[in-house]
């Protein structure tokens, strides 16, 4: 830290002493957000103490794809969470963190974080998205920030400053940070794939008959898990990847939801992703070990590996499905793009930012 | 200098406002203050860091203690409870920590000996019963994002990664156990929402707000391993489930207890 920026801090340190909790005059207050529930979409229950408005998500947006964010100031959320890709990147395992070494886990999807109500990460291992921000944002092989010299960035910038007060009526804080984060994601909703207009009898929603066989096979042999119209029940599973778990290293990363529990039931299960948007998310699972939609289809085929925890819904020897109905599932699973959502402007990086 | 300012600020960025809006607040009549005391002892030894303390066989020699203590409560005469606001406080007894990689690659945290929080706003009243909760409720265990009194995820009170689904750490008590030729570095941490535990405590005769300095509460820490040898657990923590419980329990219904009227 250089003399300046120590200089800096001590005038915002004095501030926020004298200015955070009194009643300010300001702006007006930001705007309620009326979080729009999908027809066809349950109802989601969050209460994290964290309104959303129209200026937090727009800060949280900018936050997103600023690469201040990190300790060398070249690494956003958006390096590993691309819009386009439904917010994955791509990778089997990124190296695109600060340290340039390769992630253990691959980078999950980022929408219909709304309806998340039992962890995050792929062993549920944060409870929210308002606690969960501050992982990446610390971690030393993703952006590796110092908190302080966060809010110090931020505050150098005017737009960053204003933007703090609309949305929070507060100075640049990291917990406001984190809170803007929070809101720009959980207005990341996907509802908008031709499946959807299918379960709603709207226009463009016909599928053909290959796609209706598919939907039936997914509903009789996948939904078990990727449940209902979010296409996952937000529980852990093991889905037969893997039989082997004992390797305990980097603090158990390679036993799943166990790491998280410690009960022995859980071992080698992880999230249940959703199957929205699947056909962009290449590659595939918890390590990004399958690269094509075929692969997975393989998997749980004929590649299923038994073990004492393997997930009752899956036959020891696999689903045992034809190269038709392999076929039918993945072109069902097409219909879940919705690239309405993929391409929407308002979830992309903002303009002259 | 630098580390005073970087701690200074801590405070500011991370607890400068509250966000308190389900406590039910007395107004006070006449506002008083009071002092809460925590006495670190072992037995009838004071706790001291760096100093060896032979207990039953093994020789301890600590090197930090720190807990949280949430949610004060003072239960009047009448069964009046007034719940102290914002009453998140960091009590500890420290020697400088390395935090490197917490919040920051580098940062050390200054040595530090707290045992008494001042209660401020005390509506005058004879109480009775004083009850804090040990470690943090589960409204602001589960939201890093909340501020109120003292919490703050940047004095290696929390974990942010995945052991402790990104919660804070109640408690954490550390040093080196030593039995005949052996030695071992431990440390005991508990946290979780299941492991958040409330203390209560009865005053022998009810105290008066307007002529009480406040209370003075015993930590006797040797009776927060009740029940465990730490030679054979050297390390509790969330990965020893049952052991992190009963030290738990071991400082809400064993270690504290009431010790004297300040003075
Ligand atoms: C270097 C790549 C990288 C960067 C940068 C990154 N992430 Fe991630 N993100 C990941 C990986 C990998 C995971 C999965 C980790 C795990 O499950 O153990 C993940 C998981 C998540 C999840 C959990 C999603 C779910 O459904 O469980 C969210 C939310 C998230 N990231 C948001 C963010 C935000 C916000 C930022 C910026 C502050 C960010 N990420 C920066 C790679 C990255
Ligand atoms: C027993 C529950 C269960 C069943 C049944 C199941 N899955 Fe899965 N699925 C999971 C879990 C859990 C994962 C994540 C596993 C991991 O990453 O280790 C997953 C991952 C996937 C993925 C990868 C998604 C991504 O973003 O990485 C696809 C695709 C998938 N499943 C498709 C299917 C299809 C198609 C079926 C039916 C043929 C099916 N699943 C049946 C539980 C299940």
């Amino acid at each position: 830290m250089t003399m300046a920026s120590i200089r800096t801090i001590a005038f915002w340190a004095a501030a926020l002493l004298f200015s955070s909790c009194s009643q300010q005059q300001v702006e007006s207050e930001p705007e309620v957000y009326s979080f729009q529930v999908p027809a066809n979409f349950p109802q989601p229950v969050f209460d994290t103490h964290n309104p959303m408005s129209h200026q937090g998500i727009e800060l949280g947006r900018k936050l997103f794809y600023d690469v201040r964010l990190s300790a060398n100031n070249k690494v956003s959320c958006a390096s590993c969470h691309q819009p386009q890709l439904a917010f994955t990147d791509g990778m089997q395992l990124s190296k695109a963190g600060v340290s340039g070494t390769a992630l253990l886990r691959h980078a999950p999807a980022i929408f219909n974080l709304a309806w998340v109500n039992n962890g995050l990460f792929w062993d549920g291992g944060s409870t929210n998205l308002e606690s969960q921000v501050f992982g990446p944002l610390t971690a030393h092989d993703e952006m590796a920030q110092n908190l302080y010299e966060l809010v110090d960035e931020l505050n150098a910038v005017p737009a960053f400053v204003s933007a703090f007060q609309n949305a929070f009526q507060e100075p640049v804080s990291s917990q406001n940070v984190a809170k803007a984060l929070a809101q720009f994601q959980r207005s990341l909703v996907s509802a908008g794939s031709k499946y959807d207009r299918y379960r709603l009898n709207q226009t463009g929603g016909a599928l053909t008959s290959d796609e209706l066989a598919g939907l039936m096979l997914v509903r009789q042999k996948c939904q078990g898990c990727h449940t209902g119209e979010l296409f996952t029940d937000q529980g852990y599973h093991n889905n037969g990847i893997d039989a082997d778990f004992s390797n305990t290293e980097h603090e158990g990363l390679y036993t799943g939801r166990y790491r998280i529990s410690y009960d022995l039931a859980d071992l080698g299960k992880f999230k249940t992703p959703s199957l929205r948007n699947v056909a962009l998310t290449a590659p595939y699972m918890h390590d990004g070990r399958f690269t094509s939609l075929e692969d997975v289809l393989d998997h749980y085929s004929a590649a299923v590996k038994p073990s004492a925890t393997l997930d009752a819904r899956l036959p020891a020897s696999g689903l045992n499905l034809s190269a038709q109905e392999k076929k039918q599932i993945i072109l069902f699973l097409h219909t879940l793009t919705d690239l309405g959502f993929t391409q929407n402007p308002d979830h992309h990086k903002p303009q002259n930012f | 200098m630098k580390r005073f300012l970087t701690f200074a600020l801590a405070a500011a960025l991370f607890s400068s406002c509250s966000d308190d809006d389900d406590n039910q607040i007395v107004t006070p009549v006449t506002p008083g203050e009071m002092s809460l005391t925590l006495d670190a002892r072992i037995g009838n030894e004071d706790f001291a860091l760096n100093k060896d303390f032979a207990v039953a066989g093994q020789t301890l020699n600590f090197n930090k203690l720190r807990y949280w203590v949430s949610n004060v409560v003072l239960v009047d005469t009448k069964g009046a409870e007034y719940k102290v606001p914002d009453s998140y406080f960091l009590m500890e007894e420290v020697s400088d920590l390395d935090l490197s990689g917490t919040i920051n690659d580098k940062m050390t945290y200054p040595a530090n000996k707290r045992e008494t929080i001042t209660l401020k706003n005390i509506p005058a009243g004879e109480y009775k019963t004083i009850k804090f909760g040990i470690g943090v409720d589960s409204k602001y265990n589960d939201n890093l994002s909340l501020r109120t009194g003292e919490l703050t995820i940047a004095n290696g009170m929390s974990n942010i990664a995945w052991m402790w689904h990104s919660s804070y750490l109640f408690t954490s008590v550390g040093g080196t156990v030593k039995k005949g030729a052996d030695s071992k570095a431990f440390t005991a941490e508990t946290g979780l929402n299941a492991n958040y535990k409330t203390v209560s405590i009865d005053l022998p005769t009810p105290v008066n707000s307007s002529t009480s300095k406040g209370f003075v509460l015993n930590l006797d820490v040797i009776k927060v391993f009740d029940g465990i040898d730490v030679m054979a657990n050297p390390a509790i923590n969330a990965m020893t489930a049952p052991l992190m419980s009963t030290v738990s329990t071991n400082y809400a219904t064993k270690a504290i207890i009431f010790g004297s009227e300040a003075k």
